[in-house]
């Protein structure tokens, strides 16, 4: 850890440098602020054999699905909320093995949150609330020991509790960034905050790349203090189309094509054709949408400072 | 100008906007719970503080229809926008909310929601999205209104394949049993025939309907035989002006691209 400038990649030298086959990586974002430039990358890449770990799965995880990216995933769930439709990727692999079988291990939203702050805090378990019951207390798959029930030291009825969780590698969606890595997110947070800390190591996809004052005028905004943050990556539109607060709002077009699109195979290989492979970066995917289509979605166009 | 009789669809989100009363803590689940609130909001319950699972607190009537609560226009002009642990731990679990609302699209006899899988988990027939924040509306949230737009007994099942989010469990002392807080629990269910609420043994039988609804229409309905309330009531007719707010929000709905049922 280092309190000095941090490293500026582009994605692809990003998903090159950290993103292997097999690679257990968490992606952020909650339906806003997912990165959807780099799964874009890492499917440009053909990245095979990932362990995925998403809180919502969405559009994002749908395509790394869909592509053939993923062999296991932790989810709270995964769909695609305009519509709403489902996520018709996911739903092939799940029900068909298309275009590969994936293991899935599903935790609700609250019991991941639980997860992940044990595991920023480095503590044995977290208590949560009772979830007994519940299908995704009993189902394992790959990770038998998320959860257990023990009695409370302290007296009433038993507690549930969540082992930590301390995903290899972090990669999340962050509204502004300086060159010392101090990465700040606008508007709700989710699980982000700590999910980010629970990382072992973290990388940021960030909007814009400001000026370290920028930063220091609205500290509290620091989701991630550089000394937790290996390297930047500077993308505008990177969670197209989902909402990057006070940057621009959800793409309610871009999710109806996606939905229907994805609808079958062939469909979904011609979305990847035109909008992944053919784009060529995410500068390209940008410039795919167009400037008219960026313009409606921005939410201003004055920036913050 | 003639107005065109109410759809049930359209009574079903005019019935759960009634049981909402002004000056509520809601927390409030995706799709049509937040057309509820919505419409709540125009007709008699304009103070209204509603709580989202990523954080966002909405303390007004927004300006553009959110499509779900991570649609961030839903943000627009929050007094809050915090994260997950003050939403479904100090919010939610802490018991600071009034009422939470949960849309339900497989919900069985004991309250029990399904949004993970149809048939066996590991080669379902139909997989859906899994649970998000559903487990805990419903194994935390206070005042517990589940939200079914269908009414096809396959969206009834005796037992559901899968517990998303725990209603009564298998009934009886379940839910007390393991450790859910006293309160929580599902009081009652929504949907187009009319409302349905929860014995003391957490079975669910119809004590209202919509005008129009038939008793076999409602035992057609559901994949159990499901108990109708000794003096079952007659639920309202809309106003004029309820239906209009209704019609609003489904206008608004559909331009934000809400997929709406035809009828």
């Amino acid at each position: 850890m280092s309190i000095g400038g941090k490293p500026v990649l582009s994605l692809r030298e990003a998903v090159g440098r950290y993103v292997p086959d097999g690679q257990e990586v968490m992606i952020g974002g909650f339906a806003f602020s997912d990165p959807t430039a780099f799964a874009h990358e890492v499917i440009r890449q053909g990245r095979r054999g990932l362990t995925v770990i998403k809180t919502s799965g969405g559009v994002l995880v749908d395509q790394l699905v869909g592509a053939g990216c993923v062999d296991r995933l932790l989810s709270c769930h995964v769909w695609n909320s305009v519509g709403p439709v489902p996520a018709h990727c996911f739903r092939r692999a799940v029900e068909r093995g298309r275009p590969n079988a994936i293991a899935v291990e599903e935790m609700s939203y609250g019991a991941l949150s639980m997860a992940l702050l044990a595991g920023a805090c480095d503590l044995p378990f977290m208590p949560t609330t009772p979830v007994q019951g519940a299908g995704h207390f009993t189902q394992r798959t790959f990770r038998p020991d998320k959860m257990a029930v023990v009695a409370s030291p302290f007296g009433g009825q038993p507690v549930t509790v969540v082992s930590p969780l301390k995903p290899a590698l972090g990669v999340f969606h962050v509204h502004r960034v300086d060159r010392f890595g101090n990465a700040q997110m606008l508007g709700p947070t989710g699980e982000m905050r700590f999910a980010m800390a629970a990382c072992r190591r973290l990388l940021v996809v960030a909007e814009e790349l400001v000026d370290t004052r920028v930063i220091r005028e609205r500290p509290e905004l620091t989701a991630a203090p550089g000394f937790m943050v290996e390297a930047i990556v500077v993308e505008p539109w990177a969670a197209h189309p989902s909402d990057s607060y006070g940057y621009y709002y959800r793409d309610l077009a871009h999710h109806a094509l996606y939905g229907e699109m994805s609808a079958t195979e062939e469909g979904f290989r011609r979305y990847l054709e035109e909008w992944v492979f053919a784009a060529g970066d995410h500068a390209g995917f940008v410039r795919k949408l167009g400037d008219a289509r960026a313009r409606d979605l921005m939410a201003r166009s004055e920036p913050w400072w | 100008m003639v107005v065109m009789q109410a759809s049930r669809f359209e009574r079903m989100l005019l019935t759960g906007a009634r049981c909402i009363a002004d000056g509520q803590v809601l927390f409030v689940g995706f799709h049509w719970p937040m057309l509820m609130v919505r419409v709540a909001r125009r007709l008699h319950a304009p103070n209204l503080v509603v709580l989202y699972e990523n954080g966002i607190v909405e303390d007004h009537l927004t300006r553009v229809l959110p499509t779900s609560p991570c649609d961030l226009v839903a943000a627009e002009g929050a007094p809050m926008c915090a994260g997950s642990l003050e939403s479904l731990y100090m919010w939610l679990g802490a018991g600071r909310v009034d009422m939470t609302l949960l849309e339900a699209p497989i919900v069985d006899r004991y309250g029990n929601v399904n949004t993970s899988v149809v048939g066996e988990y590991g080669r379902p027939k139909v997989r859906l999205p899994g649970s998000g924040g559903g487990t805990e509306l419903a194994s935390l949230g206070r005042g517990l209104m589940l939200v079914s737009a269908s009414t096809n007994p396959r969206s009834y099942p005796g037992r559901v394949d899968y517990i998303t989010s725990p209603g009564y469990l298998g009934g009886g002392g379940d839910r007390q049993r393991l450790g859910y807080k006293p309160g929580t629990g599902p009081q009652c269910l929504v949907n187009p025939l009319g409302l349905f609420r929860f014995d003391a043994g957490g079975e669910m039988y119809a004590a209202s309907l919509h005008p129009g609804v038939t008793l076999d229409e409602v035992r057609a309905s559901f994949g159990w035989p499901i108990r109708v309330g000794e003096a079952v009531g007659l639920l309202p007719e809309p106003t004029r002006d309820e239906l209009a707010a209704v019609r609003e929000e489904l206008r608004l709905a559909r331009e934000r691209a809400y997929l709406l049922p035809e009828a």
